[in-house]
């Protein structure tokens, strides 16, 4: 049985998950909107649009649906309150005020086609705590309204991870493996973001939690299709879950098998009713919360999944290489992993998985090949779950016919697992740590030896994370020879054009009087988020034309390098006025157009 | 679920009795690591001055590069006002009397020489090095000349004149774009048909400053530089913008050098052949040299190239 959590245990869990928030909150302050956020946003505009009109009083008015409003009030539209009907924001005709309301094609396609080649569940939150903020003024930015939720679930998925690594292997691992998780780099850059790879690395963990449960206890079973629903309303990486689940059923089923074959009464129910429960309730969940696929359901569901069938490949610098078509190496994800995870942490998790291997067997074999051994699988064979959980992210994107994603946030949902080996590794560790010796009583040694190792364990991803603020991406770790060693490897040095944010100040000072700054991997949105913000002058405007802009960014990465050449053509020098760096490896250069000197 | 056995309890043998140790060794590692990576980054002062020793002992025929090549926009931050995207773009180090270059972390400038360096001097920790170079001198640099040439596009029989246009906007820009169109250039009737000068990032993303000339079709695109200095040899550098060359998908380009009319050199070249080089011998004295470039399928052949007289000799 799992053993019960005391409230204190939540209490931790809550406890790591506002101290991650609070941080995330403040560190976001210096990171600019990146290219795919500047997407989102977008998307959750749009989205808030209906979301505004959701509950409207519509009625219908000579066979056309209109909105009832107060004279002298703002229209939920934004339209004006004209003789008491507020303009539809798309003409739609009736016959009776029923046929009117939020659910009509022309509103759904007119707010929630945007962005869809993704799910809308992080981009409704996105776009409710926007909505949220304008009402109450929550957050100290506008960008942090869309990032919240973002931010929110970097906090729950430490929480889970605390919850899991407790029940699983001790509280111990469960608090070692959440910080180890709040510390790597990459994981603590992308909490910050309104994006999905957090989102979907917070709900692939909960089911995989969900489904531990279900397994074992049937009142979980609904629970464990809402939480699928919301995972397949998150990412598309959703759906490999049931997949995984089979191949870890397989384990549990020889487990308890032999375990009745003795007589034992049944811990685990063996009828996939968890997997009727993914497959029933998920999809349901999954269309409810994404009004785009109420009209067309199917066609539109085929255009969606289309999309990432056939996904366009991005650009990624290997080793030296750019990649810009399959296959990358199958090294890439593994690789990447540690040159952007804190070296210790990945040694503990192999540590991990060393303690545990036992019980990582096919039933029978652990006796066979390993008689003498004290770990033993419990029922759920929840090793096996983690390990099954923790390789296939890394593996689907080492195969060679897998499209180039780039960033390693194409895997984070690997990484809970890889923190909670990490836990398990620790705890392993702490047992040898602590010898018998006379003289302090035993909890005190093993609170100070738990609280001396773990900092100690812990120090160089912290240290590691600190000093990636605010460049996240840009940075790696020692095991790459930090950000120069990497740019030494001829590893990808930055994506997203998001480091812009790290030159607003010097913008601002350069450009006292305004002027036009061609953005490079920005996007205009991302751009006027900045502003938004307050973090960059107004006045500083981007444009579309490199050859009649004040300024030109280049961000380093291989393949803009050509932007740097037309740059030198455009202004006739090869003289960047600034150069941004990071740990002294060029990040973006800045150049001047002469014909603005000469102004 | 697993428990927790309680500190102090040895499970039988275990790889980790002993060498649990090396774990507080290796966290301490990675911490002194991440501080030393720290410390070794070159200073801004540094930068300048190195810079500084270099600008103060700069003369004609010197190069400058730097080591490693990403540290380049900090090379061109510091000493950008002596370079030109000739100088940065160039295909070789014909020409070229002495090399300087900027070095950080121990690296050596892939153009260097197996030789010493004549200067070998530490800004903190910026090293100024050059090598003083066995001169293979250049003759005429068609590059430097562009504006002398004569452009013509012969289509059905007739030939006509690409008037050169000196003010006209450039246009382009951003990725994806290719090389941009410089506001310099002869205009051929369609937006993709000119021949200018531009610096065009080849299959290896290295800057290349070139002459772009695209095959044409139907047609022919000539390009003629007149009463050129010949000194015994030609060497001539082309290639394609490197999103038309990479995907190995394109048609082959041809690239003819004629002298007064005869065939002295070909460069044929297929994707996947990046900047290639092709050597003629000409006659000496002077004389006018046209460049010709086809291809049997014309899309997305940017092609563009570079080239040079020398002397018969190579140093």
């Amino acid at each position: 049985m799992i053993p019960r959590l005391r409230p204190g245990d939540h209490f931790v869990g809550a406890l790591l998950a506002g101290g991650y928030v609070l941080l995330l909150l403040v560190a976001s302050h210096d990171v600019a909107m990146s290219r795919d956020e500047g997407f989102y946003v977008d998307a959750a505009n749009s989205y808030a649009g209906w979301l505004r009109l959701v509950g409207a009083p519509f009625r219908c008015d000579a066979g056309a649906c209109r909105i009832a409003c107060t004279e002298g009030e703002a229209c939920r539209t934004g339209a004006p309150c004209v003789d008491g009907r507020c303009a539809a924001p798309v003409a739609m005709s009736c016959t009776t005020a029923s046929e009117c309301g939020v659910h009509r094609r022309e509103l759904v396609d007119r707010f929630w086609a945007p962005n869809h080649e993704h799910p809308s569940l992080p981009k409704t939150m996105f776009a409710l705590f926007h909505l949220a903020d304008e009402r109450y003024e929550l957050f100290s930015a506008p960008s942090v309204g869309y990032r919240f939720f973002g931010m929110l679930t970097g906090g729950l998925l430490l929480w889970l991870i605390y919850v899991f690594g407790a029940q699983t292997y001790g509280r111990s691992a469960g608090l070692f493996a959440s910080l180890a998780f709040a510390l790597m780099p990459r994981i603590f850059y992308h909490s910050q973001l309104d994006a999905f790879d957090v989102p979907i690395a917070l709900m692939t963990t909960l089911v995989t939690y969900a489904y531990c449960r279900a397994i074992g206890d049937w009142r979980w079973l609904p629970i464990l299709g809402l939480c699928y629903g919301l995972a397949l309303a998150t990412k598309h990486n959703a759906w490999i879950l049931p997949l995984i689940f089979l191949i870890h059923m397989a384990f549990v089923a020889a487990t308890e098998r032999r375990h009745r074959r003795f007589g034992g009464a049944p811990r685990v129910a063996l009828t996939p009713y968890w997997l009727l429960a993914m497959l029933l309730i998920g999809p349901i969940v999954f269309v409810a919360l994404w009004p785009w696929l109420w009209h067309d359901t199917l066609q539109r569901f085929g255009e969606y999944a289309g999309f990432h069938f056939g996904h366009t490949h991005y650009n990624m610098a290997y080793f030296g290489v750019n990649y810009f078509r399959a296959p990358v190496p199958m090294s890439y994800p593994w690789v990447m992993t540690v040159l952007t995870v804190s070296a210790v942490t990945l040694v503990l998790a192999l540590i991990g998985i060393g303690a545990r291997a036992r019980a990582l067997l096919p039933f029978g074999l652990e006796e066979r090949w390993w008689p003498n051994g004290s770990v033993r699988p419990d029922p759920r064979r929840t090793d096996v779950l983690f390990l099954g959980c923790l390789l296939p992210p890394l593996v689907v994107i080492s195969m060679p016919w897998t499209p180039i994603f780039g960033g390693t946030k194409h895997w984070f949902p690997a990484y809970p697992f890889l923190a909670l080996f990490a836990g398990a590794g620790f705890v392993a560790v702490l047992r040898h740590a602590l010898p018998a010796r006379r003289g302090l009583p035993t909890a005190v040694r093993g609170w100070a030896a738990t609280v001396g190792l773990g900092a100690l364990f812990l120090a160089p991803a912290a240290a590691e994370t600190a000093h990636s603020h605010p460049f996240g991406l840009s940075h790696y770790t020692y095991a790459a020879g930090g950000v120069p060693g990497a740019a030494d490897l001829g590893m990808n040095r930055q994506f997203w054009g998001f480091t812009t944010g790290s030159l607003a100040d010097w913008l601002n000072r350069k450009l006292p009087d305004g002027g036009t700054v061609w953005i490079c991997d920005m996007t205009p949105r991302a751009w006027a988020m900045m502003q938004a913000d307050g973090r960059l002058s107004r006045r500083i405007r981007s444009t579309a034309s490199l050859v009649s802009a004040a300024l030109a960014l280049v961000h380093h990465e291989d393949h803009f390098a050509e932007v740097d050449f037309q740059i030198w053509e455009a202004f006739g020098t090869v003289r960047p006025v600034e150069v941004l760096t990071y740990d002294g490896v060029p990040i973006i250069s800045v150049y001047e157009n002469p014909r603005r000197r000469q102004r | 679920m697993a428990p927790v056995p309680p500190p102090g309890r040895r499970l039988g043998p275990s790889p980790l009795r002993r060498t649990w140790l090396l774990l507080p060794l290796l966290a301490g590692i990675e911490l002194v690591g991440l501080a030393t990576v720290r410390a070794r980054v070159p200073a801004e002062a540094d930068w300048r001055g190195a810079a500084e020793r270099v600008r103060e002992a700069w003369r004609p025929g010197d190069a400058v590069v730097v080591a490693p090549s990403w540290a380049g926009p900090l090379l061109r931050h510091h000493l950008g006002d002596l370079l030109t995207p000739s100088d940065v773009g160039r295909s070789d180090l014909a020409g070229v009397e002495r090399l300087w270059a900027l070095s950080i972390r121990g690296h050596r400038p892939e153009e260097a020489p197996p030789s010493s360096p004549a200067v070998n001097q530490a800004f903190g920790r910026v090293r100024v090095l050059r090598w003083d170079l066995p001169v293979e001198r250049v003759v005429y640099d068609f590059l430097a000349h562009v504006e002398d040439a004569r452009v013509t596009l012969e289509r059905g029989g007739e030939e006509r004149d690409c008037p050169w246009r000196a003010h006209r906007s450039a246009r382009g820009g951003g990725l994806g774009a290719g090389a941009l169109v410089p506001g310099a250039r002869f205009d051929c009737g369609r937006p993709a048909l000119w021949v200018g000068l531009t610096t065009q990032e080849t299959l290896d993303l290295e800057p290349r400053r070139c002459i772009h000339q695209r095959p044409a079709d139907p047609g022919a695109l000539r390009v003629t530089f007149p009463d050129v200095p010949l000194g015994g040899r030609l060497v001539l550098y082309g290639g394609l913008y490197s999103e038309d060359e990479r995907d190995l998908e394109g048609a082959p380009t041809t690239t003819v050098v004629r002298v007064d009319g005869r065939e002295i050199g070909r460069l044929v070249r297929h994707d996947g052949d990046g900047w290639a080089r092709m050597e003629a011998i000409t006659p000496g004295g002077r004389a006018d040299v046209t460049v010709e470039v086809s291809s049997p399928n014309v899309a997305r052949r940017s092609f563009c190239w570079a080239a040079t007289t020398r002397p018969a000799e190579a140093r």
